[in-house]
């Protein structure tokens, strides 16, 4: 179990001016649950992710993990970033193989996993290429191979599918869902998609800007497992994607306000 | 077709050498230098080959070379060392920078005549000499890499779990590696100008001594071949610099 | 109000100074070599150097070619470099003969150079213009080369002329590497600039110090040691203000520590 406990954030701009990004958040994750937040740019979606990870340490308020403060980054919670950040200096398979052998996987092993983890996200034949001779779509793949393969219990996925075509989003949001059908890792995921986070999750946690507040939580209660052809006819999927569109809507709050 | 375009430009670039030497050889043939002050290319290129096969020669290149292997590592492994160390450690950081704002823009040839002074005319002052000159831009790229290391990069290795310590060698030295080869090859021309320079002020050997050797008995023909031999020299091994950097950069994008 | 940090920060080069020199009377203290005289000792033969009318016309005239020197190849060098690595043929035309001048120390040249215009200040301020001008034009072609195709296009599409993107987008770009290159050719300078005077031995800083060396004059030697340093030192500091006005966008927060350690 994740608790989010008042946490707020303040960053020092260049101007020397304090700039509030989080306000006060709480929420809680049960364990095996697939959490999504929503919410506009800069509202403080990645950085409340960064402080579950424990990369950031919150201003004010605490983030627990297990009943314990989280107080840096360990392989228990595996992030993918929204910039993907794989090491240029290694091919595919070696960023892959990173973290399995990071935990003391034997190197036969681990290439074995990470191959079929690199087939899993669709890169089968790539694994000798380096990061610089891949799409945006495809470093993004490599990203989530590079994490599930050191298998963490909880997901920080920084909108992990926004830079994939249409189609491998869809094939992606399935095998995800397979792996976390399996597995029941604890997801929390960052989106802009609002189908992608009612199709996903089971909690959708609605945010909004200046400074970063939760505004809402829902609860998605469709039944699983999701199968997304059925899922798009169905009339409460519906209704859940259209109700949060119009919050957004409704609010009054402008897309960009610094 | 792609080497079809390489030999293009090989062919290309060397026309303006070929200019060079031929304007060279214009120079000398229709009179406008004495061949006591310039002698023509082709007796200089005759007196390199020459010299080539000579063991004194060879005793000046080894010289030349012991100085200049010796400060380019020197302050390769003390510059990369020291600027990783200054960006990963605040206290280091603070001792570190003051030091090198006051010692860095130190023209350091001036600092030759207390090396002799106090090291001697050997082998000794003159490597202390190239390390100390070559050292700094190799200082310098390397802090300016390893504190510009995507911070990203760091929080992904930390989440696989490597431990504090080892991040310095699995994340922020590869990804500082190719600020690093760039210092590295600054370093590297300013060994090889540093190193001759030293030897013309004073020395009993080395390629230096030959060209000061040759410009006291006006021996024209001879002050040319030290001079084209550190340019080969400076071109050989910037080109097994070159190599060591595609190989250690063949994932980077800007290599 | 200035905190006790900053403070710190401010004076931390005229502490390094310092501590430099304290490391230097200590260990001449503990060597007692006559040829290796006190900092303290040093120093007080500044003034006399300072105060003196020919050795003060010496050092300024260094100063001038330098300047000279250093001001005509930028003029020269950035522009070459820029079309280099916009252009794949002026590259290919130029770069080999570069590679071969770049590794000769241009102050050995001096001999031959001397030969053909004399000893005087127009042998030594090309010598510096060729000394700065290598690292500069090397290092302009590389910045050129980085800069992104796309933001080019974007040039492109909004109407700029091959000139004007070079001028207006290159440039900006890749000042920050060509100011990596300036300032490795002000260090080329300085060393060119006392060799040069050293082996033409007319006029000039290092004509003081290496005349110094040779009578023995060891206090000189020394003093003449610092003298230039602190030109360096200075020259460094102006050029360092120059440069973080030119290119603040490009700072990276060098006073952030690495957040792992
Ligand atoms: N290191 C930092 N220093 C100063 N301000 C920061 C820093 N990181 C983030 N911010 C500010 O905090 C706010 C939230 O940033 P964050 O990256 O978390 O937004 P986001 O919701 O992930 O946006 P997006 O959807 O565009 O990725 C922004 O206003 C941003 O300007
Ligand atoms: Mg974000």
């Amino acid at each position: 179990m994740i608790e989010i406990d008042r946490v707020s954030q303040i960053f020092q701009t260049s101007s020397r001016k304090d700039h509030l990004a989080l306000s006060d958040i709480s929420l809680t994750i049960e364990d095996g649950a697939f959490v999504s937040i929503l919410g506009p740019s800069g509202c403080g979606k990645s950085t409340l992710l960064y402080i579950v990870g424990g990369f950031v340490s919150p201003t004010s308020g605490l983030a627990k993990m297990k009943g314990k403060a989280i107080t840096g980054p360990g392989p228990d919670r595996g992030p993918v970033f929204q910039e993907f950040a794989l090491f240029p200096w290694k091919t595919v398979l070696g960023n892959v193989m990173y973290g399995p052998r990071q935990q003391g996987v034997r190197a036969a092993d681990a290439e074995a996993q990470s191959k079929a983890l690199i087939e899993m996200v669709g890169l089968k034949g790539y694994e000798n290429f380096y990061p610089k001779e891949l799409s945006g779509g495809m470093k993004q793949r490599v990203a989530l191979a590079r994490t599930l393969a050191y298998h963490p219990e909880v997901l920080l996925m920084d909108e992990p599918f926004g830079a994939l075509d249409a189609h491998t989003r869809t094939r992606l949001q399935n095998d995800l869902l397979n792996i976390w059908e399996r597995d029941r890792k604890t997801v929390l995921f960052v989106t802009h998609s609002v189908e992608e986070a009612v199709f996903l999750s089971d909690k959708v946690v609605m945010m909004s800007k200046s400074p970063g507040r939760i505004r809402q939580v829902i609860d998605i209660d469709l039944p699983r497992p999701r199968r997304r052809t059925e899922l798009l006819l169905d009339p409460r999927y519906q209704k859940y994607v259209v109700d949060i569109e119009r919050m957004f809507d409704d609010s009054d709050e402008p897309a960009s306000n610094p | 077709m792609k080497t079809n375009a390489l030999t293009g430009d090989v062919l290309l670039g060397l026309v303006p050498i070929a200019l060079v030497i031929a304007l060279w050889q214009g120079l000398v043939s229709f009179g406008f230098a004495p061949a006591t002050l310039l002698p023509p290319p082709g007796l200089v290129f005759a007196r390199l080959l020459q010299q080539l096969v000579t063991s004194t020669f060879h005793h000046e290149i080894a010289a030349t070379l012991i100085r200049l292997f010796g400060g380019f590592s020197i302050a390769v492994i003390l510059g990369v060392s020291i600027g990783i160390a200054a960006a990963a450690n605040p206290a280091i950081n603070a001792v570190v920078r003051p030091i090198v704002r006051v010692l860095a823009p130190l023209p350091k040839v001036a600092l030759y005549p207390a090396l002799l002074l106090l090291l001697g005319f050997k082998h000794e002052s003159k490597i202390v000499l190239v390390a100390a000159d070559a050292l700094f831009p190799i200082l310098l790229s390397t802090y300016y890499g390893a504190s510009t290391v995507e911070q990203k990069l760091i929080w992904s290795a930390m989440a696989a779990g490597t431990p504090r310590r080892e991040i310095l060698f699995k994340v922020v030295l590869p990804a500082a590696m190719p600020s690093i080869l760039t210092g590295c090859r600054i370093g590297l021309v300013i060994s090889c100008i540093v190193v001759f320079l030293a030897e013309m002020i004073t020395s009993t050997d080395g390629l230096g001594h030959m060209l000061v050797t040759a410009a006291r008995t006006f021996q024209a023909v001879d002050m040319f071949v030290p001079l084209i031999t550190i340019s080969l020299l400076g071109l050989i091994l910037n080109g097994l610099l070159q190599a060591l950097r595609s190989y250690l950069l063949r994932g980077f994008p800007e290599a | 109000m200035m905190s006790a940090a900053t403070l710190l920060k401010r004076t931390a080069p005229v502490l390094a100074c310092v501590g430099l020199l304290a490391v230097w009377q200590f260990a001449s203290l503990v060597l007692k070599n006559d040829s290796f005289p006190t900092a303290i000792e040093a120093i007080r033969a500044v003034p006399s150097i300072l105060t003196d009318k020919d050795a003060l016309i010496n050092i300024l005239a260094s100063l001038r070619r330098m300047a000279i020197g250093f001001a005509l190849a930028l003029a020269f060098s950035i522009p070459l470099g820029l079309m280099m690595g916009r252009s794949r043929a002026v590259a290919a035309f130029f770069n080999p003969l570069l590679m071969v001048i770049y590794p000769v120390p241009k102050a050995a040249l001096m001999p031959i150079i001397m030969l053909w215009l004399g000893v005087g200040d127009v042998s030594k301020t090309l010598v510096i213009f060729l000394g700065v001008s290598l690292p500069v034009i090397y290092h302009s072609f590389e910045g050129a080369k980085a800069v992104e195709e796309k933001m080019l296009w974007s040039g492109a599409a909004m109407g700029l002329s091959a000139g004007q993107r070079l001028v207006r987008i290159v440039l900006p770009a890749a000042l920050p590497e060509i100011l990596t290159g300036c300032r490795t050719g002000l260090v080329l300078a300085l060393i060119t600039m006392i060799t040069s005077e050293m082996i033409a031995r007319q006029s000039g800083a290092g004509n003081i110090l290496f005349n110094a060396l040779d009578m023995g004059q060891y206090d000189t030697v020394f003093a003449m040691i610092i003298i230039v340093g602190m030109m360096g030192i200075c020259l460094d500091a102006a050029f360092e203000r120059i440069r973080a006005r030119l290119v603040r966008w490009s700072e990276p927060q060098f006073d952030m520590p690495l957040s792992f350690s």
